[in-house]
């Protein structure tokens, strides 16, 4: 072990296609679980375990990024921008950095979700090393051939994956890597060609929470995850006949109105406005400025921020990007169904995806596994199902 | 208007005085000094901005010095007028901001009595008049001097020998920030945030005389105790982080303004000030304003008229000063960014002495209109670095369709859905703002002209002028906003194929008369670039380049189309190479008239 490491670069400038709608308008990076993007659980990580000197390479989307991060005062670090102007790879993104990186460091994708725990012993390994991780599905990820702690060699989603250890993207270098990255490289790739020319790359293993997400049905799952670990608070009003149990969050300037029945972990946002008479069911993730009508449940569901949800809708294990008006008796029931995304089929489990600032009439039924576009507008007493591009007219 | 700061304690102040005016320079940047004691003073000034003087500086010791940066008003720029100005001995060192009226008087006066002046300027009264009254007791030649002087001032003053600074303020801002065996004076808070966060706000008529771990304030000559606040805002607040200038930052804020905004005016349940009474013999109602807040202002006068349908005057302030009707009958609302406008001060002052109902709209707590009123309404902006306004301007329109709200002469059916659509807001600016590509490029077309015109109807006539204000404050292309219905009375004369029109083609009743507009426009040669709603083909077929913006209630539009027109601004003077966050020969807070 060896002194703490003093300085990290996180990959924050990809786009994340297979995650539209969501990444249309914001970096994967950006994506919201438990009303934090996934990028601050990334920069707290790291702050918590002593590392405040963060360069942050931006790219798809970087405004996003900016607004939020801010010069990271909020969250107790110190963040350098360098800008990936275009997507060139994950090594090439690493490259941009050159110019503002010390000796050693660390480097770690934006994108995967992970606390203090998770890297809490590799902040202190020398460099070069790589963090890996045992999981149920290696063959989403880069599988790792190891000999005796070094490493061999990393096969990116393989088609029969050797064994279930798997890179995190988490690593630790010194300078010299920038004499092996090449355009168009991804860090794997980059890895593979420092072995093959005899460099030793230690690897060391964690059981932390790691936690990816590719399709948007994954935010259920991360929101799940995360949300277990929350603590009640409140920032708001609750007014009197309010039912809460369990952990449940309310943040600041917002209002439960009588006879609503909050069952955590749940977080909601600041500026909100629920009830009267509105269930929330676990595990549910509401943003700020959301308004939710009279008599609606939502159940184990991600609502985005400024959403305007119309009384009496079932809203279950759907995703609701910011913006949306929604009317009354909105159905969204989860169940199993083939989802088309980015050209791909997959079996989900799922109620509806719907992107931001969609407008839906009063009464729409949404099939299982319904992805929305952004912007989309649906008349009145329609069915929808499958995939509507971006701005596109139901009626 | 300029900036001014002071320091004594026991570190060295050159380093600390260029770091604090460095956060003024908002404030006014064609020329800047310091002055640092020791045993002696020892001044330098030139003109140059203040990243320039770091490195021309040579090490001055001292632990005790005071700071300006300056915005000419009486006297060019040159190293003769740079403050800070001393007296014929040199060991008297003062930094003024404001306009000292009388000072042609009082310097014939001075002269006459033997003093040598090296500058053209109004403060340079000052330290002779210190001297002249000096016989050893330092704050009593202040007071007499001050006594002289008729105008506005905040000033610090430095005496050689002396272990401490006096300051004192007669309607230009200063205040005090406590540390901890060191005191600073600025005449805005951000300048000492990097060191400590308590802060002291002088009044009108104060003295202070600053020591490194005392201080003692007068008001018009009695002793008083100032209250300590803690300023919340943070030294982030005024980086860029990852931004290349703070306008683009700060037109970035303001989906967050909206929302904060109003989650504050909707969480307090009450309105956000009393626009009425029942039983009210109001004749008149007048919203006065300068700059972008006149156009605020303007909206203003559209919403109540349509909301709450009485009739609305709206006056510049700095005209309303010199002419206008006023009495105890009118409802007035002045509105202010800063707090500190000359003109709207001095609108305030006026309209309470004839008994006028005030509420002021200011986005900066404990400024002095805030402290003249007894209704104000509080922006919730954030610290606006950049010059021309952007967010604070979107804060005062929130503010203002809060203010009216509540006496909307509409059913509750109505209100609601406008509250909800208000809520949606934030939303749609987002949406503008992440079009920004497009709106780039239209900015590097736009680039290539030297005039434009900018036209709209209705709630989006002061748009027009709003989007020509920002084009020409940072692009400096001589850009006009005019009434759609107007340029055919005279300005289509300067219309051909060099002149670009900017239209706003909101989809409200004004529609259809904004689309004949345009094909006149087209009809003389001149490249049409139209804000459409979405969704409007006929608009974006007639227009040569088209901005689409999310649809919303028409009245509300304004506030997404500002955000389309503020990127427009910005990237256009981005391809002239424009400094943008400081303009030539403009400040962020005008106090003077």
């Amino acid at each position: 072990m060896g002194q703490v490491m003093k300085q990290a670069v996180i990959l924050a400038a990809g786009e994340g296609q297979r995650l539209r709608p969501f990444t249309v308008n914001r970096p994967k990076v950006m994506l919201s679980i438990a009303d934090k993007p996934i990028l601050q659980y990334v920069v707290e990580s790291l702050a918590e375990n002593g590392i405040r000197n963060i360069v942050l390479v931006v790219g798809y989307k970087k405004e996003q990024v900016l607004d939020y991060m801010g010069s990271g005062e909020k969250f107790g670090v110190d963040i350098t921008y360098v800008t990936q102007a275009k997507q060139l790879g994950t090594a090439h993104a690493l490259a941009q950095a050159k110019g503002v990186i010390e000796k050693e460091f660390l480097v770690l994708p934006g994108d995967n979700l992970i606390n203090a725990a998770t890297i809490a012993r590799f902040v202190a390994v020398n460099p070069a090393a790589l963090l890996v991780k045992r999981v149920n599905n290696p063959a989403r990820y880069g599988v790792v051939t190891m000999d005796r702690g070094s490493l061999r060699g990393i096969v990116e989603k393989p088609e029969a994956a050797q064994n279930n250890m798997v890179s995190t993207g988490i690593c630790s270098f010194t300078t010299e890597i920038f004499d092996f990255i090449e355009p168009l490289l991804d860090i794997p790739d980059m890895i593979n060609n420092m072995i093959d020319k005899g460099y030793y790359i230690e690897t060391k293993e964690t059981d932390g929470t790691w936690l990816d997400v590719v399709y948007p049905w994954d935010i259920l799952s991360l929101n799940d995850a995360v949300l277990s670990q929350i603590q009640a608070s409140s920032g708001g009003t609750i007014e009197a006949g309010v039912s809460l149990k369990g952990q449940v969050s309310v943040g600041k300037d917002t209002i439960i109105r009588s006879n609503t029945y909050i069952v955590g972990p749940a977080v909601i946002g600041e500026g909100c406005d629920i009830g009267p008479n509105v269930c929330i069911m676990p595990a549910t993730s509401i943003g700020d400025n959301t308004v939710i009508s009279s008599f609606t449940t939502v159940e184990n569901s991600v609502i985005g921020n400024d959403v305007n949800i119309g009384p009496g809708c079932i809203i279950q294990d759907s995703v609701i990007d910011k913006g949306c008006v929604i009317k009354g008796h909105f159905t969204a029931c989860g169940g199993q169904s083939d989802v088309k995304t980015n050209g791909e089929f997959s079996q989900a489990n799922v109620g509806a995806i719907l992107g931001e600032g969609c407008h839906l009439g009063s009464i729409v039924a949404a099939q299982p596994g319904v992805i929305v576009g952004n912007y989309c507008q649906v008349q009145p007493l329609k069915i929808i199902s499958g995939l509507l591009p971006d701005r596109s007219l139901v009626f | 208007m300029c900036g001014i700061v002071g320091y004594i304690g026991e570190r060295q102040a050159q380093p600390i005085l260029l770091n604090c005016l460095q956060k003024l320079e908002y404030r006014g940047y064609d020329s800047c000094g310091i002055a640092v004691s020791q045993s002696n003073i020892q001044v330098y000034k030139d003109i140059i901005r203040i990243k320039e003087m770091e490195k021309a500086l040579p090490k001055i010791e001292g632990m005790a010095g005071v700071g300006h940066t300056r915005w000419a008003t009486h006297g060019g720029p040159s190293k003769a007028n740079a403050h800070p100005h001393c007296d014929c001995t040199g060991k008297i060192a003062v930094v003024h901001n404001g306009v000292i009226t009388n000072y042609h008087k009082l310097r014939q006066q001075l002269v006459s009595e033997g003093h040598n002046f090296s500058s053209q300027t109004d403060s340079e009264v000052i330290p002779h008049l210190v001297e002249k009254y000096f016989d050893g007791d330092l704050e009593k030649a202040i007071y007499l001097a001050l006594r002289d002087v008729e105008g506005s001032y905040a000033i610090i003053i430095l005496a050689a020998g002396e272990h401490r600074l006096i300051a004192a303020r007669k309607d230009s801002p200063l205040i005090i920030g406590i540390g901890d065996r060191e005191n600073f004076i600025a005449s805005d808070v951000p300048a000492v945030l990097d060191y400590t966060s308590r802060v002291i706000y002088l009044e009108d008529g104060d003295t202070a005389v600053i020591a490194k771990d005392n201080i003692k304030v007068k008001s018009n000559g009695t002793g008083v105790d100032r209250k300590e606040h803690k300023i919340l805002w943070s030294v982030e607040d005024a980086q860029k982080a990852g931004y290349e200038h703070f306008m683009l930052k700060e037109i970035h804020e303001q989906p967050k303004v909206i929302r904060d905004t109003l989650s504050e005016y909707i969480s307090a349940g009450a309105p956000a000030a009393n626009l009425m009474t029942p039983g009210d013999t109001l004749e008149d109602w007048l919203i006065l304003a300068c700059g972008t807040s006149y156009h605020a202002a303007l909206i203003g006068k559209y919403i109540i008229e349509e909301l709450v349908r009485i009739p609305v005057r709206v006056e510049l302030a700095s005209e309303f000063n010199y002419w206008g009707q006023t009495s105890a009958k009118t409802r007035a609302i002045v509105i202010t960014q800063s707090g500190e406008t000359a003109d709207a001060i001095r609108a305030i002052k006026r309209l309470k002495e004839k008994g006028c109902q005030l509420i002021t709209i200011t986005n900066v707590v404990d400024s002095t209109a805030s402290r003249l009123t007894d209704q104000v309404v509080y922006t919730r902006a954030g610290l606006e670095i950049s010059v021309p306004a952007t967010k604070s301007f979107m804060a005062q329109l929130i503010a203002l369709y809060w203010l009216v709200l509540p006496y909307a002469r509409i059913d509750n059916r109505r209100k609601d859905s406008l509250i909800t659509e208000l809520r949606q807001l934030p939303g749609k600016v987002q949406q503008v703002l992440d079009n920004e590509a497009v709106i780039a490029e239209y900015g590097r077309e736009l680039s290539k002209y030297e005039n434009a015109f900018f036209i709209g109807r209705g709630i989006n006539f002061p748009l027009s002028l709003e989007g020509a204000l920002k084009l020409k404050e940072i692009s400096y292309i001589h850009a006009e906003g005019y009434a759609a219905g107007e340029l055919k009375h005279g300005p289509f004369a300067l219309l051909s194929g060099d002149t670009p029109v900017i239209a706003i083609a909101a989809q409200d009743n004004t529609y259809e008369a904004m689309l004949t507009n345009i094909k006149e426009v087209k009809a003389r040669q001149s490249p049409v670039m139209a804000l459409i709603v979405e969704g409007d083909d006929v608009g974006r077929d007639l227009a040569d380049w088209a901005i689409a913006v999310p649809e919303v209630h028409p009245i509300f539009s304004p506030l997404i189309n500002v955000v389309a027109l503020q990127l427009l601004a910005y990237y256009t003077a981005k391809h002239r190479g424009c400094p943008i966050d400081f303009p030539r020969n403009l400040a962020k807070s005008v106090t003077v008239e």
